[in-house]
């Protein structure tokens, strides 16, 4: 046993015991009922059970929870599809996936919604040149597994988000 | 009426498919017909000692040229993976630092020990050799003089490859390598003796 405690979605949780062997997927699904992280393949191929890790430098990053576990999250602060809307108003990505119809199964949606999340929040820091835009948002979508949609509908969704605000994310937005 | 071919036609097709069905050997096996490691005592027949020290390397390079190592040490900035050296899934990359890419650390799915119940192997310093390291594709005698080349073995001289093979624990998670993964032929104390001898021999390369 391991005791754990961690941040999700600005709320603690812990200090509680843990076993070893609990990997942090299950912890979210089965120990606090988080289901909109999904377990795919359990192997962290598919990537559709990635959080969302605050780092304390101020950037984040998506980390699978099928293969890792638990404890290794005691400390940390994360951000699962639960913590995206605020007080029923979706975010302007989530919005986005619905109005491009990017999902159909929806299965796969967290972690894009998680990836996209991170790549918005990078670009705000971190301005791309438009022309580099396109090759942007596909390297930060690689990997994640669609078996509904064929990837365009999503990967136009975050284009226009990010054209949407291009002074923000854009270095000649 | 039968062919008086066929019956013994068809004893001789049974027999090679009870010898497939056997499963061939690993890579390793195959090359070297062992999962353990001779001791450097097992040479000391062969009087010429330019020969019993590049029969030491040879017998190393059952360790250097497995999975379990060459995975790691691939040729270009993608690491493999498993038993068939497959391309790492997720398809992840060396980064700058070998390290991972940012948005990708190696960190971020290994964790400081195997995670058995997430198939999950695992070290503190889980991270790709560098790309002068390189062994994948490359025969025991390639290798060799790689090892020995301080421009490409991390600027190690002969003396510091005995303990960075036989005491380093991230070399040694080759022979603890999580459930489901074949451990690197013999110990980690015998490679390290091998090494030794081969240094303490001239190091000479097979």
């Amino acid at each position: 046993m391991t005791k754990l405690a961690l941040t999700i979605n600005g709320r603690g949780y812990g200090p509680m015991d843990v076993r070893d062997d609990l990997t942090m997927n299950d912890f979210l699904r089965e120990f606090l009922g988080m289901t909109g992280t999904k377990f795919g393949c359990g192997a962290a191929q598919c990537l559709s059970c990635v959080v969302i890790v605050d780092l304390p430098d101020g950037t984040s990053h998506t980390n699978p929870t099928c293969v890792v576990s638990a404890a290794s999250f005691h400390g940390k602060k994360i951000r699962t599809i639960e913590g995206h809307a605020e007080d029923g108003q979706l975010t302007v990505l989530q919005k986005a996936f619905i109005e491009h119809f990017a999902f159909q199964c929806g299965y796969c949606t967290p972690g894009f919604l998680n990836e996209g999340q991170v790549l918005l929040e990078r670009l705000a820091r971190t301005p791309v040149a438009r022309a580099d835009l396109e090759t942007t948002i596909a390297e930060a979508l690689d990997g994640h597994l669609c078996r509904c949609t064929g990837y365009v509908k999503y990967h136009e969704a975050m284009r226009d988000v990010i054209l949407a605000n291009s002074r923000r994310f854009l270095k000649d937005g | 009426m039968r062919p008086k071919w066929r019956r013994p036609a068809l004893i001789s097709a049974l027999l090679l498919v009870n010898v497939a069905a056997a499963g061939a050997p690993g890579a390793a096996e195959w090359a070297t017909g062992s999962n353990t490691l001779a001791s450097p005592e097992s040479f000391s027949a062969m009087t010429d000692i330019n020969k019993r020290s590049a029969a030491y390397f040879t017998e190393l390079s059952k360790v250097l040229t497995n999975p379990r190592c060459t995975n790691c040490h691939p040729a270009g900035d993608r690491p493999r993976q498993g038993d068939t050296t497959r391309l790492h899934q997720p398809p992840v990359f060396r980064g700058k630092d070998g390290f991972g890419l940012e948005s990708m650390r190696c960190p971020i799915c290994h964790e400081s020990a195997n995670f058995d119940p997430g198939g999950m192997p695992g070290h503190a310093e889980w991270h790709l050799a560098p790309r002068e390291m390189a062994w994948e594709g490359k025969t025991g005698s390639q290798i060799c003089a790689q090892i020995k080349d301080p421009k490409r073995n991390g600027n190690r001289s002969p003396r510091d490859l005995i303990d960075h093979i036989g005491k380093d624990t991230l070399v040694g998670w080759a022979w603890a390598p999580g459930s489901g993964r074949k451990p690197a032929p013999g110990t980690q104390k015998e490679a390290g003796a091998l090494v030794e001898a081969w240094v303490n021999s001239g190091a000479a390369c097979p």
